[in-house]
C-alpha cells in the first residue's frame, strides 16, 4: 500500500515517501512510553484527590455553618458565598492582608531568586579560594532550625522598631540556603563552561556574562525556584505573626484571626481562606509555562 | 594581522606532576594557518587556551604582534575563538551570536548588521539569521560559530577542533571551506585537532605536539619527509609508517633473518653504542621482493580498498633468536596482485624512502 502510493508522488514531493515509514517507526517505538487506559484513570483519580480539598473549600465558603455541620456533609455550592466573603472582609482586614502579602511573597522571590542565581553561579562556576568551604557553611545553615532564631530575630527587629512593619518579614529571608544550593546544581550540569568562556573571548565582564548568557540559561531554574519562594512565603504563618499584628497582617495571619467566637464560623474561614489562595494560583498559571524550558537545547552539542 | 609567538610558554596545571605545556617556542608568520596536532592529552588545547587567555601562562610568555598578552584577558587580545561544541548562545539567533561581541564593544547597530550580514553571506547563512541555534543543524552551527569570529576581524583566529562534532561527509566539505576561507581573510590562524588528516591537508605548518613538549613543526610535506623523531613518524600519514628495531650487521639492519641495507653513514651513527638500530619505512614505500630477497613477513589481514589493498602482516622473530619481537607491518600493495592471508610476502624498502633513527634518543639519524 505504501510502496504503490508513494510511487506516483517521489516526482512530486520528497516528504511523501519518507514520512510514511518513519510515522510507522514511531508508532511502534512509542508503544513503550504511551500513556494506556489505566494511566489516565490513575492520573485522573489523582488530580481528583488534589483538587477535592480546594472544591470542598469553595463547596463549604457558600454555606452557613448550620449547613455545614449538617450529615452527611455538602458536597454541591450554595448562594451564599459572597456573603460569607463580605463577612470574611469585615472581621478581618483580608484586602490589606492580600496586599500585604503579594507585597512581602514579591520581595521575598525577587530577592531570594536574584541572591540565590548570583551566589549559585559563583559557586558553580566562578574560581575562588574557599569555593568548597563557603558553599558546605551556606548549606550547613539548612540545618539550624528557624525557631532557634525567632527570639534573636525578634529582639533585633523590636531594637529596629521594624515590629508590624513589612520589612521585618521580608529581610530576614531575601536568600535562602536551599535556594543558593539549588541554583549551584542546576548552573554546574546546564551552563557549559564553553559558553562562558565564548562569552569572555567577546569580551563580556563578569556582570554582563551574567545577564547575558546565565540568566537565560537558569530561568527554568529560577522559575521553579521563584514558584517554591513565593508558594512559601505567602504560606510562612510562624515568623508572620510574631512580627506583625492583625492590624497589619498577611495572609495567613489575617486568616488564623477570622471566624474566632463561641463557635468557629467555618463558612467564614473558608470564604477567607478561598480568597487568600487565589493570588497563588494565578503565580501557578503564570509560573507554569516558564517552567517547560528546553532552552538548552542546541547550544552545545555533546 | 599580526604574528604570534610563543617564548618557553609553560603551563602548570594544580596538582599536576608535570607542565601540561612545557616550553613552548613557536612562531607563527602573519596570515599563516599553523595546526597544532598530537594525540589527546599533548597539551594542544592547553596552548590554545593559554593564546586565548582562558589558561594562565604559569613561565615564559605569548606575544601577539610586537605586544607581550601574557596577563592580557582574552578581550584585550584581539583574538576571535571557535570552539569544539561551537558555545552558541541558546537564547540568541544567529543574528544575535553572531553581533553579541561587537555590541559588547559598543560598535553602532547598523554597522553590526552590516558585518553580520556580510558574514552570513560569505557563510551562506543568510536564511537563518532569525533562527536559534536549537533550529540549525550541526554543520549550520558549525558555521555560525565560525561567522561570529568573522565578524569580530581579529588579528588571531583561535580554532579549537572545530570539526570533530561534524559527520565523515560534512567534516571533509566543511575542511576545504575553512581552509580557503583561511586564505581568503588571511588572518593568522591557529587551529588544533586530533586528526592528522586535516592537519596535512588545512596547515601551512603543522605543529606536532606529544606530552606538552613541541616535537616538530615543519610544512606537511616535510613532517612527512622527514620526521624529526619516531613519534612524528608514526603520528603522521595514514596507516601509520611502520617502525621496527634490530640489530645492525655489516650493510644493514637484520630483521627476520634477512638484511635491510641501511646507507653506512647513518647505520654507523644510529648503531653507536648499542648496536642496534631502528628504522622506519611506510607502508606505501615498501615494495615485494623475489623470494630470497627481501624482509619475509607473514600476512595476517588483507584490506582491499579498492584503490589500494593493505597487508597487515607480521615480521618474525629473527631465526637465533637475536631480534627480540616480532612486529606487526603494514604494506599497500596493488588489489589485483595482493597477496592471500597466510602468504609469506618477501619486502624491500624503495630507494631514499628508508627512514633512520637513533634507538635511544628515537631521534632521526641523517
Amino acid at each position: 500500500m505504501t510502496t504503490l502510493a508513494s510511487a506516483p508522488q517521489e516526482t512530486v514531493s520528497v516528504a511523501g515517501p519518507v514520512a510514511t515509514p518513519r510515522r510507522r517507526r514511531g508508532r511502534r517505538a512509542g508503544k513503550v512510553t504511551a500513556a494506556g487506559p489505566l494511566t489516565y484513570v490513575l492520573l485522573g483519580l489523582t488530580a481528583l484527590v488534589s483538587v477535592f480539598p480546594l472544591y470542598w473549600t469553595a463547596v463549604a465558603a457558600s454555606k452557613t455553618n448550620a449547613e455545614l455541620a449538617g450529615t452527611p456533609p455538602p458536597f454541591l455550592p450554595d448562594a451564599d458565598l459572597f456573603t460569607n466573603i463580605g463577612r470574611a472582609m469585615e472581621e478581618a482586614p483580608i484586602g490589606l492582608a492580600i496586599v500585604n502579602s503579594v507585597v512581602v511573597s514579591s520581595c521575598i522571590t525577587v530577592g531570594t531568586v536574584l541572591c540565590s542565581t548570583l551566589a549559585g553561579f559563583a559557586f558553580a562556576k566562578l574560581r575562588f579560594r574557599g569555593n568548597g568551604a563557603l558553599l558546605a557553611l551556606v548549606v550547613g545553615t539548612m540545618m539550624v532550625p528557624t525557631q532557634l532564631a525567632i527570639i534573636p530575630l525578634f529582639i533585633l527587629i523590636a531594637e529596629l522598631q521594624w515590629v508590624d512593619h513589612l520589612q521585618a518579614v521580608v529581610l530576614p529571608t531575601l536568600v535562602s540556603a536551599f535556594g543558593v544550593f539549588f541554583m549551584r546544581q542546576f548552573l554546574s550540569q546546564a551552563l557549559p563552561d564553553e559558553l562562558l568562556e565564548a562569552a569572555r573571548v567577546d569580551g563580556a565582564s563578569t556582570l554582563r556574562t551574567f545577564w547575558s548568557v546565565v540568566v537565560p540559561v537558569a530561568r527554568p531554574a529560577m522559575a521553579v525556584l521563584a514558584m517554591l519562594t513565593f508558594l512559601t512565603a505567602w504560606n510562612d504563618f510562624f515568623w508572620p505573626i510574631i512580627a506583625l499584628t492583625t492590624d497589619n497582617p498577611t495572609v495567613q495571619v489575617a486568616l488564623a484571626g477570622l471566624g474566632g467566637g463561641y463557635v468557629p464560623d467555618t463558612a467564614v474561614i473558608m470564604a477567607g481562606t478561598l480568597i487568600g489562595t487565589l493570588p497563588v494560583l494565578v503565580v501557578f498559571v503564570v509560573l507554569g509555562k516558564q517552567i517547560v524550558g528546553g532552552i538548552m537545547q542546541g547550544a552545545v552539542k555533546g | 594581522m599580526a604574528t604570534v609567538t610563543f617564548d618557553s610558554a609553560t603551563r602548570m596545571y594544580p596538582k599536576a606532576d608535570r607542565p601540561a605545556v612545557d616550553n613552548l617556542d613557536l612562531e607563527i608568520g602573519d596570515g599563516e594557518f599553523l595546526v597544532l596536532v598530537g594525540p589527546s592529552g599533548c597539551g594542544k588545547s592547553t596552548s590554545l587556551r593559554m593564546l586565548a587567555g582562558l589558561e594562565e601562562i604559569d613561565a615564559g610568555s605569548i606575544r601577539i604582534g610586537d605586544r607581550d598578552v601574557s596577563d592580557a584577558p582574552p578581550k584585550d587580545r584581539d583574538i576571535a575563538m571557535v570552539f569544539q561544541n561551537y558555545a552558541l548562545y541558546p537564547h540568541m539567533t544567529v543574528e544575535q551570536n553572531m553581533g553579541f561581541a561587537l555590541k559588547i564593544a559598543g560598535v553602532a547597530k547598523d554597522e553590526i548588521g552590516r558585518r553580520v550580514a556580510e558574514a552570513a553571506k560569505i557563510l551562506d547563512l543568510e536564511d537563518y539569521l532569525l533562527r536559534r541555534p536549537k533550529a540549525l543543524s550541526g554543520g549550520q552551527r558549525q558555521r555560525v560559530a565560525m561567522g561570529r569570529a568573522i565578524v569580530r576581524n581579529p588579528q588571531v583566529f583561535l580554532m579549537d577542533e572545530p570539526l570533530s562534532n561534524l559527520d565523515a561527509k560534512l567534516r571533509v566539505q566543511t575542511r576545504t571551506q575553512i581552509a580557503a576561507l583561511q586564505r581568503r581573510l588571511a588572518v593568522t590562524t591557529v587551529y588544533v585537532t586530533h586528526d592528522q588528516v586535516e592537519a596535512m591537508t588545512m596547515g601551512d605548518r603543522v605543529a606536532v605536539l606529544r606530552d606538552g613538549v613541541l616535537q616538530q613543526c615543519d610544512t606537511p610535506g616535510a613532517l612527512y619527509e622527514r620526521p624529526a623523531n619516531t613519534f612524528v613518524a608514526g603520528f603522521i600519514g595514514s596507516p601509520a609508517m611502520n617502525v621496527v628495531t634490530g640489530p645492525a650487521v655489516d650493510g644493514g639492519v637484520r630483521l627476520a633473518g634477512a638484511v635491510l641495507p641501511v646507507p653506512r653513514e647513518k647505520l654507523a651513527r644510529a648503531a653507536a653504542g648499542t648496536g642496534r638500530v631502528t628504522v622506519g619505512f611506510r607502508p606505501e614505500s615498501l615494495e615485494t621482493a623475489p623470494p630470497g630477497e627481501g624482509v619475509p613477513v607473514v600476512v595476517n589481514v588483507v584490506e582491499q580498498l579498492g584503490s589500494d589493498a593493505f597487508l597487515y602482516a607480521t615480521l618474525g622473530a629473527d631465526d637465533d633468536g637475536d631480534v627480540l619481537h616480532t612486529a606487526d607491518v603494514v604494506v599497500r600493495t596493488e588489489p589485483r596482485t595482493a597477496a592471500a592471508v597466510g602468504e609469506t610476502v618477501h619486502l624491500r624498502v624503495r630507494e631514499d624512502c628508508l627512514h633512520v633513527f637513533d634507538p635511544v634518543t628515537q631521534l632521526r639519524v641523517d
